[in-house]
């Protein structure tokens, strides 16, 4: 090898002009995130999706129904309500959350690899660490939100065209009335209440509320079968059939509808605030794990295809199959499946997991998904998160390009 | 938290460093094949810097290796004085590179792709977007995405990246790839230029004109190893002598000197006599052969040395060393 002998007189060298920075530091800078949420913005194709399937099918869904139901009231029911909201939030936003944060999330983590910027970034002498981190909060400054709006949309029509008649063990009652407004309305509708009303227990002191009942002619006769199951708990002699007048039809109305207001009160009309405020976190939490799985397995993968159908495939047929299968041998294997202990901690009243009922026990409560208990969906959660972030930043950092 | 700053002896050695670009026994393996093979490469600083080879040879190997992109296996390296991977993010503060074709977020504008990567740099990066556009020409064109640029735009936007940084050394791995003849001559200007300003522009390039055109010094590389180093007018000099001689009976012009034992490989032509003198040929041989021709009664219109060509000398070089082994 020939070395050099008479090498060029070298030249004053500019000063050295880099400012003080934190190049090397783990910690993502605010311009980085900033710009990171650009490059995700201006994927116009994944998010005009994310819109459509968040917004945009609950706000036409919502927005026929409302149409109709304005059109022809007799015919279509109301818009919202409990079902409406439980059918929208445990299916679509749940489902599609998942999957649709998955996806930005492997798009986050294979971008710069198949665009070929990832060799710019670390020519900069950036942190490879630093630069894998900024897609997180870049990437749920994108997703959270258009979940967010999703939602309210699906909350706001729940609750502003909610049904205003409750059925009522077989009665339709108007809905949020107070006790006495409840007793009031009972008052108008003695017949209604005393033949098809609900189930009411007589103590001994409301014999005669109890002689009412049995006696109201309903169905043209008195009422030995129809109406209130009438428990006789006083002492006595059975009353004989008297005819009964409309002042004790109406004090025997109140009774009832006084009797059952709790029961009343339990009925959905729409959902709770808490109710919404669980869900609402529950489905954040939901799109937070699909974001940084999808994340992660977009940065091990290098490339988007594989990565997105994988998480596809995990969210729809292999977490409700695994999650309902009890296979003995593999039940600590089901437990470890990130969906199954998502459900687990769905806010009660929830049907997950392409339906199946949730019940007030929410997943937790849920009969047919694998029993688990919440501190260990929580640590099937948490592993998850963690265990995806540190396999994404791992090849990050080791990535030869 | 983990910061760059940079210890004070590793600053002071970064000043009085004269090599931008210094390695020591640098190899990098792929499974059998080495790629980068005990490289020893001085880049002096503040000069345009050819790095020379061959398809296949082993240049943007050895550019990924200094940059941080893949790791050597063995030996060690520095980039303006900071020692590799250790100052890593110290050195690449001030250094500027496209490897391989440059590629860029194609549903991003030109300026949004530069702003991506100003944010990774120093907060100073970003006021130089604008700058950087205007020199490399295509500032007219900074909005428009980048899957509408052309081959050679690409290759200006990533210049303009480079120039972020406000480099004190920049790698260009093939710069002049898509570019037309203007937009070469303009690519070559602004290596210049930027050498005026007392920059380091290392050119990993296989257009040998263009590298003799632009650059002071060269290493070539072949198959992983440095065969040569130096200026391009100290290597040029220990090339093969070339004689263009335009006499009377050419013939026996070569007869005459064929018998003699200069050695020289002459070829008849046209043009008259193409003589080609071995390396280390001194000057003196040119005045004998001239001498033995007018002896031998040939009239001699015209004796003219011919500057041996990077290329020429390149071809010899890579020619020879394959015909050896």
């Amino acid at each position: 090898m020939t070395t050099l002998t008479d090498v060029p007189a070298p030249v004053p060298v500019p000063a050295a002009s880099p400012s003080p920075d934190h190049r090397g530091s783990w910690i993502p800078t605010g311009p980085m995130i900033r710009t990171r949420i650009m490059e995700l913005r201006k994927r116009r194709g994944l998010m005009i999706t994310m819109a459509l399937v968040m917004i945009g099918i609950p706000t036409v869904f919502l927005g026929i129904r409302l149409l109709l139901h304005g059109v022809d009231p007799k015919t279509y029911g109301p818009a919202g309500g409990y079902d409406i909201y439980t059918a929208f939030v445990s299916g679509v936003l749940y489902v599609f959350g998942f999957i649709l944060a998955a996806t930005l999330g492997v798009t986050a983590g294979s971008s710069d690899l198949t665009d070929g910027m990832f060799r710019h970034l670390v020519v900069t002498g950036r942190s490879r660490l630093a630069l894998y981190l900024a897609r997180i909060p870049a990437g749920l400054a994108i997703i959270i939100p258009v979940v967010a709006a999703g939602f309210t949309i699906v909350c706001a029509v729940c609750v502003f065209a909610a049904p205003t008649r409750v059925e009522f063990n077989g009665l339709r009652v108007p809905a949020n009335l107070s006790r006495a407004g409840l007793e009031n309305w009972a008052a108008g509708h003695p017949s209604e209440v005393i033949c098809d009303g609900p189930n009411v227990q007589i103590g001994p002191n409301d014999a005669g509320i109890g002689t009412t009942i049995q006696n109201f002619p309903c169905n043209n006769g008195p009422n030995p079968g129809g109406g209130p199951t009438i428990t006789k708990q006083g002492p006595g002699p059975q009353a004989q059939p008297q005819p009964v007048s409309h002042a004790q039809a109406v004090q025997a109305a109140r009774f009832i509808a006084g009797e059952n207001y709790g029961d009343y009160t339990r009925h959905f009309l729409y959902p709770s605030y808490s109710l919404m405020i669980k869900s609402g976190l529950w489905l954040e939490l939901e799109v937070l794990i699909g974001f940084v799985v999808g994340l992660g397995l977009g940065s091990l993968l290098g490339q988007r295809t594989v990565a997105v159908i994988l998480l596809i495939v995990l969210e729809i047929v292999l977490t409700p199959i695994l999650s309902r299968a009890k296979i003995a041998h593999l039940i600590n294997l089901q437990r470890a499946v990130v969906g199954l202990a998502t459900a687990h901690l769905a806010p009660g009243g929830l049907p997950v997991l392409g339906g199946g009922g949730g019940g007030p026990g929410g997943g937790g409560g849920n009969p047919g998904l694998v029993p688990e208990s919440t501190t260990v969906a929580v640590c099937v959660i948490v592993a998850w998160l963690v265990g995806w972030s540190v396999i994404g930043a791992w090849r990050m950092m080791t990535r030869d390009t | 938290m983990t910061t760059t700053t940079v210890p004070a002896l590793a600053d002071e050695r970064a000043t009085e460093s004269q090599w931008a670009v210094e390695t020591h026994g640098l190899t990098k393996r792929f499974g059998n094949n080495v790629a980068v093979n005990s490289v020893e490469l001085l880049v002096p600083r503040g000069c345009a810097f050819g790095y020379l080879g061959p398809n296949g040879a082993g240049k943007t190997t050895l550019i990924r290796v200094l940059l941080g992109l893949t790791h050597a296996d063995a030996g060690t390296m520095s980039l303006l004085g900071y020692s590799v991977p250790r100052h890593r993010a110290a050195a690449l503060a001030r250094v500027g590179a496209i490897v391989d074709e440059p590629r860029f977020h194609g549903h991003l504008t030109g300026r949004q792709n530069l702003q991506i990567l100003a944010a990774a740099r120093e907060p100073a990066a970003r006021q130089r977007i604008g700058p950087s556009l205007e020199r490399v020409g295509i500032l007219h064109r900074a909005d428009d995405r980048v899957s509408k640029y052309s081959m050679g735009m690409r290759q200006r936007l990533g210049v303009a990246a480079c120039l972020l940084g406000d480099p004190q050394l920049l790698i260009l791995d093939e710069p002049m790839n898509g570019l037309d003849p203007a937009g070469m001559h303009e690519m070559r200007d602004m290596i210049l230029s930027l050498v005026a300003e007392g920059r380091t522009v290392v050119l990993s390039s296989h257009l040998l004109d263009e590298v003799e055109r632009t650059c002071d010094a060269v290493a070539i590389v072949d198959r992983g190893q440095i065969i040569r180093q130096g200026p391009i007018s100290e290597l040029l000099a220990g090339a093969a002598l070339a004689l263009q001689v335009e006499c009377t009976e050419p013939e026996r012009a070569r007869a005459l000197l064929d018998a003699t034992n200069i050695g020289a490989l002459i070829q008849v032509g046209e043009a008259g006599l193409g003589i080609s003198l071995p390396v280390g040929t001194a000057r003196d041989a040119i005045a004998e052969i001239n001498r033995i021709l007018v002896e031998g009664g040939i009239s001699v219109y015209r004796l003219q040395q011919i500057q041996a060509s990077l290329e020429s000398w390149f071809l010899s070089v890579t020619s020879r060393l394959g015909a050896e082994e």
